[in-house]
């Protein structure tokens, strides 16, 4: 009786010890959680949708345009995001097509393009582009 | 209106679905495993009617979704009737004091509220997911089956590879499903379609571990999963891991159910392993991990009977019991293996892993690249649940060890259910691990952004698994009902 009653604090001990040592993640979970004063949805739909939304109502509904923007990892997401707002459009990372649209958030300048003839500016780096010579 | 009539049929075809597996009339403790594969059951068929109708260009969504009802109501009342009635009371098996109880179940609360809390605020920071993957891969298929029309297959193009053309369907297609139903998007459907599936996973893991061993090993096995950090990160990311997770949780928890059931009558319970299959065809439907699992299931089933078989030299035996323990879940399984068979066949551009088949054998008898493996998996073991100061993994090592010698000799043999769990589970990881072996691309990069994702995806059932193993069995002595009462599962 005895031995059971022991094994049985062992065994609550043990438990307890298991649930104390969960929780202390809890306070991981809690501290990586966003501030409930600072609840703004982050850049997403501002760097996509939103900033797209006039280039995207220049576009055809459907089919595949080209694309021209930044090298590296920044232009990698913001090329990412104009698919993502764009769709169904697919959206090539090529200049090989007879509308290439041009990406360069930040950019003051237009890009010199061989090949490519700017058919309108939509501002904030935002161009859109013929391409005659593309197959 | 129009979401509540979709979040009505979703759940009801789910929960139809699963009572239709489930081998007798529900006790309240039953509601709860119910429930909790409702959600994931119902967004899994919302998925397979809404590309399936999409694929045969039929645009009478609604009226599909309430005949998909309607038939499996009229198959559940059919069945439900010849079920046997639940005759005994839930199994407690571990015998602790009130106030560690008590205790145990304040901890239990306060986890569950900050890990709401945590998801709550994170899928309002981020509506559009967390992480390049929920709006370059998921979201974007979403996009792509809402917007295209009946020109849907054209964004599934090998034109942007990164966007993984070749990935299933499961999440976009419940995502597109709903935004049919509203008229327009919203990113509010993805945001809580993460929640619903990490909350039920939980929910699942927790009630079917109840039924089996009581509340206090579901509340253990539950706190360890609400409690990792990562998991409740990935739950709202808009990734497709978690839901993976939940499938795996689901085939698995209902094949050990169904050995659970089977020391009651076994001619009832093939539905379960039907149930298992339909779970197992919803994780190949999420992920390509999840067909690699599906693989696995099947291969480690396949394995039990023909251990089962060898034990027994009778052929027509081994028939038998090959036709009610394999077929069953094959049944179950081949909707989803059908779908995805098209899909890949007629829509899907081939994927990314496999090149250069020469090249791929070649890495294999690369010795460095076992060794870089070998380490990242021992590495991410440790920490790839974003713990604070003690690895969830370790923990349950150490609890392993700290209850061991208090338990009960183990007498009997592993039941059939929770071999081909281990066994699947097993083989699902060392089919990674061939994965990262021939992969095309830069393995420590590979590594480094999926191995601890690709540990998330089982970690449900790992813990499930775990917490049946360990919890002492029950003395027929008491209140409970014979067929729960054997350990191990």
């Amino acid at each position: 009786m005895v031995t059971e009653q022991s094994e049985k604090n062992q065994t609550s001990v043990a438990i307890l010890i298991f649930a104390f040592c969960c929780l202390l993640s809890t306070v991981r979970i809690l501290g990586s959680a966003p501030r409930p004063r600072h609840l703004q949805p982050d850049s997403v739909a501002r760097r996509s949708d939103q900033r797209l939304a006039s280039l995207k109502a220049a576009l055809p509904a459907r089919g595949v345009i080209g694309y021209i923007g930044e090298p590296g990892i920044a232009g990698t997401a913001d090329y990412y995001l104009a698919q993502y707002a764009l769709a169904p459009l697919v959206v090539d990372n090529s200049e090989n097509h007879s509308l290439v649209i041009g990406n360069f958030p930040g950019r003051p300048n237009e890009p010199v393009t061989a090949n490519l003839k700017l058919i309108r500016n939509f501002g904030d780096g935002l161009l859109l582009f013929t391409n005659e010579e593309a197959k | 209106m129009a979401l509540t009539l979709a979040v009505l049929l979703c759940f009801a075809s789910g929960y139809f679905i699963a009572a239709l597996g489930w081998p007798r009339r529900p006790c309240p403790s039953d509601f709860a495993v119910l429930d909790s594969l409702a959600a994931g059951c119902g967004l899994g068929l919302f998925s397979f009617v809404y590309v399936l109708s999409r694929a045969i260009g039929n645009a009478h969504l609604i009226a599909t979704d309430f005949a998909a009802v309607g038939l499996l109501l009229v198959a559940f009342l059919l069945i439900r009737s010849r079920q046997p009635a639940q005759l005994s009371k839930p199994t407690e098996n571990w015998q602790l004091s009130d106030v560690t109880r008590r205790m145990l179940t304040a901890v239990f609360l306060f986890a569950l509220a900050a890990a709401l809390y945590a998801a709550i605020t994170r899928v309002i920071v981020h509506p559009h997911g967390e992480g390049w993957d929920a709006f370059s891969i998921w979201n974007l298929h979403a996009r792509f089956l809402f917007r295209s029309g009946p020109a849907w297959s054209e964004g599934f193009s090998p034109l942007i590879p990164w966007s993984h053309p070749d990935y299933p369907l499961l999440t976009p297609g419940a995502i597109a499903h709903f935004w049919t139903y509203l008229g327009h998007e919203t990113q509010a459907v993805p945001a809580v379609i993460a929640i619903v599936f990490t909350f039920a996973t939980v929910g699942l893991l927790y009630s079917s571990l109840a039924v089996l061993r009581g509340r206090i090993a579901a509340l253990l096995a539950s706190l360890a999963l609400l409690t990792t950090p990562f998991f409740i990160e990935q739950g709202t990311s808009q990734y497709a891991d978690v839901p993976l997770s939940f499938f795996i949780l689901a085939a698995i928890s209902m094949l050990c159910l169904h050995d659970a059931f089977a020391q009651n009558d076994a001619t009832k319970t093939n539905r379960l392993l039907v149930l298992a299959g339909v779970n197992a065809g919803f994780a190949a439907w999420t992920k390509n991990e999840g067909l690699l699992f599906l693989v696995a299931l099947i291969t480690a089933r396949a394995l039990a009977v023909i251990r089962e078989a060898t034990l027994s030299p009778q052929r027509a035996q081994l028939m038998a019991s090959a036709t009610r323990k394999f077929l069953p879940l094959l049944i179950g399984m081949a909707p989803a293996l059908l779908l995805i068979a098209w899909f890949k066949h007629f829509v899907a551009p081939p994927g990314d892993l496999f090149p250069d088949r020469a090249l791929a054998i070649h890495k294999l008898f690369e010795p460095a690249r076992y060794g870089a493996v070998l380490r990242w998996y021992g590495k991410d073991f440790l920490r790839f649940g974003e713990w604070l100061l003690i690895p969830g993994t370790l923990l349950l090592i150490v609890f392993y060890f700290l209850l061991k010698p208090k338990r009960e000799p183990q007498t009997h043999r592993l039941a059939p259910g929770f071999a081909t769990s281990y066994l699947a589970l097993s083989l699902t990881l060392a089919g990674y691990f061939v994965i990262y072996l021939i992969t095309p691309r830069d393995i420590y990069w590979h590594l480094r952004n999926s191995l601890n994702r690709l540990f998330l995806q089982l970690w449900p059932s790992a813990i499930f698994l775990f917490f049946l193993l360990i919890t002492p069995a029950v003395k027929k002595s008491a209140h409970l009902p014979e067929e729960l009462a054997k350990s191990p599962n």
